[in-house]
């Protein structure tokens, strides 16, 4: 068989509980986001783009959205007779069965593989970040550089740094230390996620690291540290355009409002890499007379009554005479009702919003309508609050 | 899988249609949106779990081609069926053109015969309208005829966009069995009111057969030449088929005009595409975006547009960018049009990437709509 000069594997195994009610139903990269994306279109478009064509998308939690979403690999022209996408679930052998236990072991337990493309490279991408990145460029450094091991980071504002992973770095970009949420961090350099391993280095640390009873087989918690004690070769790729990290509900609704600025503040209009997604097929929306829509964005198969501002709508939403519809995320095949009020809020997909209903408020926190939930005419949703079809039951039994 | 086939013919009768048709075949021209004329007939051919698809086109093919690819945006991409593209060819026997549907099927004798299918649906592809061929087909099967036409009743709503052209408009006298006992070709005053839709169902070796005697003889003209015969004589047995929802066929400015703007009443959207989907070729742009000036109303707008001025009773397709004080009225704007700031627009077509400046004004008539050309700047 014929050598893959890198292939990647993409880590979509987790939860993402911070997402709360939006990933109860499907894991976190199947969330949608933009319009008519899901957040895995982005690295898996990115690999495309920078004609990386083997992935492997690991998966574990809530598999079934994301699998039926990446069908084929159609979509990103990953549909290949050597090579393209491939979903990786844990699975059985003779003497073992074991879920992924972290991060290492995920791509650990998959070795067989990545052994049959025979890579030079393998590239290490998780599902939870909003960005345009040619990995390409990223693999050039690191054979430029003889990297064992090259991390893309990311300048993040200083007061954020104690939340990520945070690589410190000397003059040649040769990364000299990395620690894991500091509480006083000393650069503001932040791991993206995304890592470039040497084949032959990721095979022997990562089988070592298995061995070891006491790791969590973590890439951040232990790998990168390991192969830090060792004096292995690893270098940071500093990437500077538009990266968001939308693993909260405050975050994923920023990303999406970003989109709305003039100019964006992320632009999906690049003719040169453009982000590919599995679209639905439906005619284009219709905006009603007496209809109001401005400051937003708008998809096919909507229908627009009321007024819609400062929002991001997805496909198959329904908007009502006489609703208002504002500074909100509103996901596939919702509707909401005649005389319904929705403010910063993220309305998941297939919700009913019945007539009357107050959504979230001008100021304060997102509020949260989980997938599928219908709420009762005249329902109250205060800002910040999360609501789905069990919360609304156990209101009423209470 | 039902057991027919779908022979689709792309007329090449399109003088009414001027600019629209300069450059592309009857089928291409977009609608609604997102879609091409051809998007329709195919999804419902698809819909009715037909697939093998033959597709004859005529000289001006390019951009059916281009549209159709490999047939997977209608899930035709399969080993043994999918969609078969026959355009016409230069042989001893062939021309390069062809003469009508007829001589198009005798020069693709040979898809006609590999294909395995029993039944062959032979329809053209000039009309707006999303059917289930399944109810026709049973009737076919059950009523043991040998040849079954779908007809609708004729409207005002139907025939008026058809008054200035005369093309292969078939009336039929249907009887009260169902059975068909007159056609009339292109009459100045139809003597009955069942409109033939330009679809029909047979069987394929019958067909093959037909295709073979009528064209030994010399004779080319369905219609005239196989249909009225047939029906005269009573050697075979026509049926007629009623087909009640929604069409349109798409014949001149006007009747283009009438459709897109039909688009715009609810009960026309439901009624097509409330029930089976109407597949196209998927391009990946980005939702359409409103602006702060953005004022729209009565309208149907395609993705990737960006709007800043104001629409009303309008049909945008995919690209479309309406600048800062524009203001666009009962018009049709294909893909990738640009109206720049101060544009004042009224009853145009534009065709797609048409381009025009500043401050302009164009303003036509209700009953004659302007059209401009592809690539157009103005």
């Amino acid at each position: 068989m014929k050598k893959k000069k890198c292939i990647a594997m993409l880590l979509a195994g987790g939860q993402g509980s911070r997402l709360g009610l939006l990933t109860k139903v499907m894991a976190k990269p199947a969330v949608p986001f933009g319009g008519k994306y899901r957040i895995i279109d982005f690295p898996l478009s990115n690999c495309t783009n920078s004609n990386i064509d083997t992935v492997g998308v690991l998966t574990q939690y809530r598999p079934l959205e994301l699998n039926s979403y990446i069908g084929s690999g159609q979509t990103w022209d990953l549909d290949l007779s050597y090579g393209g996408v491939y979903v990786l679930p844990p699975y059985a052998t003779a003497d073992s069965s074991e879920w992924y236990k972290g991060t290492a072991n995920a791509i650990f337990q998959n070795f067989a593989f990545i052994e049959q493309f025979d890579p030079e490279y393998v590239l290490v991408l998780s599902g939870d970040h909003i960005y345009k990145m040619d990995y390409n460029r990223m693999l050039q450094a690191h054979i430029e550089r003889n990297a064992d091991v090259t991390i893309a980071v990311r300048p993040v504002p200083w007061e954020v740094a104690p939340s990520f992973g945070i690589m410190n770095v000397d003059e040649n970009d040769a990364i000299i230390e990395f620690e894991e949420k500091p509480a006083q961090p000393k650069s503001n350099l932040a791991s993206m996620g995304v890592y470039i391993f040497t084949w032959d280095v990721m095979k022997k640390y990562l089988t070592d690291d298995n061995a070891d009873p006491k790791s969590k087989n973590d890439f951040g918690k232990n790998i990168i540290p390991n192969l830090l004690n060792d004096k292995k070769a690893l270098f940071a790729y500093a990437f500077t355009d538009y990266w968001k990290d939308v693993g909260t509900i405050a975050s994923l609704w920023e990303a999406n409002m970003d989109l709305l600025k003039d100019p964006p503040e992320f632009d999906l209009t690049d003719p040169r890499w453009k982000i590919y997604s599995r679209t639905p097929v439906m005619p284009p929306h219709y905006i009603a007379a007496g209809a109001e829509v401005t400051n937003s964005m708008i998809t096919e198969g909507c229908d627009i009554r009321g007024k819609v501002s400062d929002s991001v709508l997805f496909a198959g939403v329904k908007v009502g005479e006489g609703a208002l519809v504002e500074d909100s995320v509103i996901m596939p095949g919702t509707v909401i009702e005649p005389g319904a009020v929705v403010r910063r809020c993220i309305v998941a997909e297939n919700c009913v919003i019945s007539k009357n209903c107050q959504v979230g408020e001008v100021d304060g926190d997102i509020a949260l309508i989980g997938q599928g939930t219908t709420l009762p005419e005249g329902y109250v949703v205060k800002a910040g609050t999360q609501v789905d079809t069990d919360s609304i039951k156990g209101k009423e039994g209470a | 899988m039902n057991d027919v086939m779908g022979i689709v013919y792309t007329s090449k009768d399109d003088l009414t249609l001027r600019e629209l048709t300069s450059q592309r075949a009857v089928a291409a021209i977009p609608v609604a949106g997102r879609y091409r004329i051809i998007d329709f007939t195919l999804s419902s051919l698809v819909n009715s779990n037909i697939h093998n698809v033959g597709i004859i086109a005529q000289k001006n093919y390019h951009s059916l081609m281009d549209h159709l690819g490999s047939g997977k945006d209608w899930d035709l991409h399969t080993r043994n069926n999918g969609l078969f593209i026959l355009p016409p060819f230069l042989t001893r026997e062939n021309g390069g053109e062809y003469h009508g549907v007829l001589d198009a099927l005798r020069a693709n004798f040979d898809y006609l015969r590999r294909s395995r299918q029993e039944f062959v649906i032979l329809t053209n592809s000039d009309y707006i309208m999303n059917t289930s061929f399944e109810p026709m087909i049973q009737q076919h099967i059950k009523s043991g005829a040998d040849i079954t036409l779908m007809y609708k009743k004729a409207t005002p709503e139907i025939t008026e966009f058809s008054s200035s052209s005369k093309n292969n408009h078939c009336y039929l006298n249907v009887n009260e069995d169902g059975v068909v006992k007159d056609i009339e070709i292109n009459p100045n005053a139809a003597s009955y009111d069942n409109l033939y839709l330009n679809v029909m169902m047979i069987k394929r070796t019958m067909l093959m057969y037909v295709v073979d005697q009528v064209i030994s003889h010399g004779s080319h003209d369905l219609y005239a030449d196989v249909l009225r015969p047939f029906i005269n004589s009573g050697a075979l047995k026509i049926m007629a088929y009623e087909e009640k929802g929604y069409y349109r066929r798409i014949e001149t400015i006007r009747g283009y005009f009438n459709f897109n703007m039909d688009l715009l009443k609810p009960g026309v959207r439901d009624e097509l595409f409330g029930g089976n989907p109407v597949y196209t070729k998927t391009r990946d742009y980005i939702p359409t975006i409103y602006r702060g000036n953005a004022k729209v109303a009565s309208s149907l707008i395609a993705d990737g547009c960006v709007i800043d001025g104001e629409v009303e009773n309008c049909v945008l397709f995919r690209g479309v960018r309406v600048g800062k004080g524009a203001k666009i009225k009962n018009s049709i704007i294909m893909q990738d049009g640009y109206i720049e700031e101060g544009v004042e627009l009224e009853n145009v077509i534009f065709d797609k990437a048409v381009t025009i400046r500043s401050n302009s004004r164009l303003i036509g008539q209700k009953q004659y709509p302007i059209v401009i050309g592809k690539n157009i700047t103005l």
